[in-house]
């Protein structure tokens, strides 16, 4: 049962420095190597933090409480044929609302510090997520209607064996969708820019300023496992789970590693949202999956 | 496979709401030329040769490449390179054409018979909604022309999903195809004058 869990923290181990290594050879540099972020993240909680006068209580739980409820969400997600470790029905709402708590103390948090940069950078990153939620929403609730059941375990292993013929278009709306939600939640391009030095121009980045050391590095470690559990759930959309179990462990990883590749290349060949665009570029998705949505309501004929 | 295609004419449709540049406008009309080319193939099982060979043809070469090529050239010609002039910001546009999906599946699911297929139902009437959508929210008169060709889109897609029952109507819809590119190819694509914005926005 735990299979599921104990793979997403593996992957999350080199996910980010896949993402780096993709990018420095896409830029022509030699680079990081794979396991810098975590070298990195090792040097970050062997410091202390440093606390503004300003801040609170709030301030000081919300990393901790961010990576719990990453954790918890890991939980949630199963693999090949094992039911995931916590499974009942809904308990994609639960994921979702786990994720968006998390995402609310992180808000809470840049708000507590008092810096109009933070507050900022909170409000824009309330409005993304907001936005993206009924993306996330319509498309489990398509894959719910489509495998007529309502738990991640249940639905994935049921995914490729309705012997419905358009799973194939499910299989491709949701991949390109979860890449671009994860994408979105991650604050990576073309919404975010990971890598800016502008307060200004900021959104995830300005709020995490305040914090150092052994929090920062608990923030950095939610980002890695939340970048893992959305590539989880990629690779339950596109292998289907009856497969023998080594195969699907080499493909979990290898799909994985190509998401990371996929955000990698993103990065390095896309130019960033002008702001005022982000809005309209996410609400995209949403039409996307209520188009799906809608097909599969008139496939099923649910609403005749 | 048809419903493949259909589902990809609809993701165009969305993108219709959500694109910026004339020219991705003009990409969108030619793939949805070539999507309708393909629904058309796999649809009309119960066709004439003849017919079918028309309408193949009519949507290949009209559609994919005569009236995206004409549209360009009168881009080209303007100097008008992005759909600046909106009456509504693009993400209330998109609102209003998800909105418009919804209206659309309700009415199909309301008008659905037995001899109709209601995702065509359904996406014929988005594609006619999106279509007026982009004339009434934009100001360019050359938007205007691609919403219209988009309602024609919608009049074709309509028109295969009963073309096994009534060939005939397809042959109408192509005719209208024809006029319209007629229209263009007459108002704007000879008349225009190069450099000026006089035939690309209305007057208020």
């Amino acid at each position: 049962m735990m299979a599921g869990f104990i793979l997403i923290a593996v992957a999350a181990f080199f996910f980010p420095g896949v993402i780096l290594r993709t990018k420095s050879i896409a830029s022509g540099r030699k680079g990081p190597g794979i396991f810098q972020p975590w070298k990195d993240i090792a040097v970050l909680f062997r410091k202390g933090s440093v606390f503004s006068d300003t801040t609170g209580l709030i301030f000081r739980i919300a990393p901790s409480v961010t990576l719990a409820t990453v954790t918890v969400a890991m939980l949630l997600l199963p693999f090949a044929e094992q039911k995931a470790v916590l499974s009942f029905e809904g308990d994609f709402i639960l994921f979702a609302y786990l994720l968006a708590l998390g995402k609310f103390f992180t808000i809470i948090a840049a708000l507590d510090t008092g810096s109009s940069f933070e507050g900022m950078g909170a409000s824009r990153e309330a409005l993304f997520s907001m936005l993206v939620e009924p993306a996330f929403f319509i498309l489990i609730a398509t894959f719910a209607m489509f495998t007529g059941y309502t738990s991640f375990s249940v639905i994935f292993n049921h995914f490729f064996i309705t012997g419905n013929d358009y799973v194939l278009i499910y299989s491709i709306i949701g991949a390109y969708l979860l890449v671009q939600i994860a994408m979105i939640e991650n604050s990576r391009l073309p919404v975010d820019d990971p890598k800016t030095h502008l307060e200004l121009t900021m959104i995830h980045e300005v709020m995490i300023l305040d914090y150092s050391g052994f929090d920062k590095a608990l923030i950095h470690m939610g980002t890695y496992l939340k970048f893992a559990i959305y590539g989880s759930l990629i690779y339950n959309l596109v292998v289907p789970a009856g497969w023998n179990v080594i195969l699907q462990t080499g493909l979990f990883f290898a799909v994985q590693v190509l998401f990371a590749v996929v955000i990698g290349f993103t990065e390095s060949f896309r130019a960033r949202n002008k702001m005022n665009k982000n809005p309209k570029f996410i609400l995209t998705l949403s039409s996307i999956a209520l188009i799906a949505f809608m097909v599969i309501l008139i496939l099923t004929e649910k609403l005749a | 496979m048809v419903n493949y295609l259909i589902v990809l004419f609809a993701v165009t449709l969305i993108y219709f709401a959500s694109a910026e540049r004339l020219s991705t406008y003009v990409r969108l009309v030619a793939l949805q030329g070539l999507l309708l080319c393909g629904i058309a193939v796999f649809e009309l099982k119960e066709v004439n040769l003849a017919n079918l060979l028309f309408i193949v043809a009519e949507t290949l070469l009209f559609k994919t490449l005569l009236l995206p090529y004409l549209l360009s050239r009168i881009i080209r010609k303007s100097g008008v390179t992005k759909v600046h002039r909106q009456a509504v910001p693009g993400f209330y546009l998109l609102l209003f054409s998800i909105a418009g999906l919804l209206i659309s599946v309700i009415l199909a699911v309301i008008l659905v018979n037995p001899f109709i297929n209601s995702i065509y139902l359904a996406i014929a009437l988005f594609t006619l909604l999106t279509g007026l959508l982009l004339i009434v929210t934009h100001k360019l008169i050359i938007s205007h022309l691609i919403g219209f060709l988009v309602v024609e889109n919608a009049v074709f897609l309509f028109s295969l999903a009963i073309g096994n029952e009534m060939p005939m109507l397809i042959n109408i819809g192509i005719l209208l195809d024809i006029f319209v590119g007629v229209l263009i190819l007459g108002f704007f694509g000879l008349r225009l004058k190069p450099h000026t914005n006089e035939l690309t926005m209305l007057k208020d």
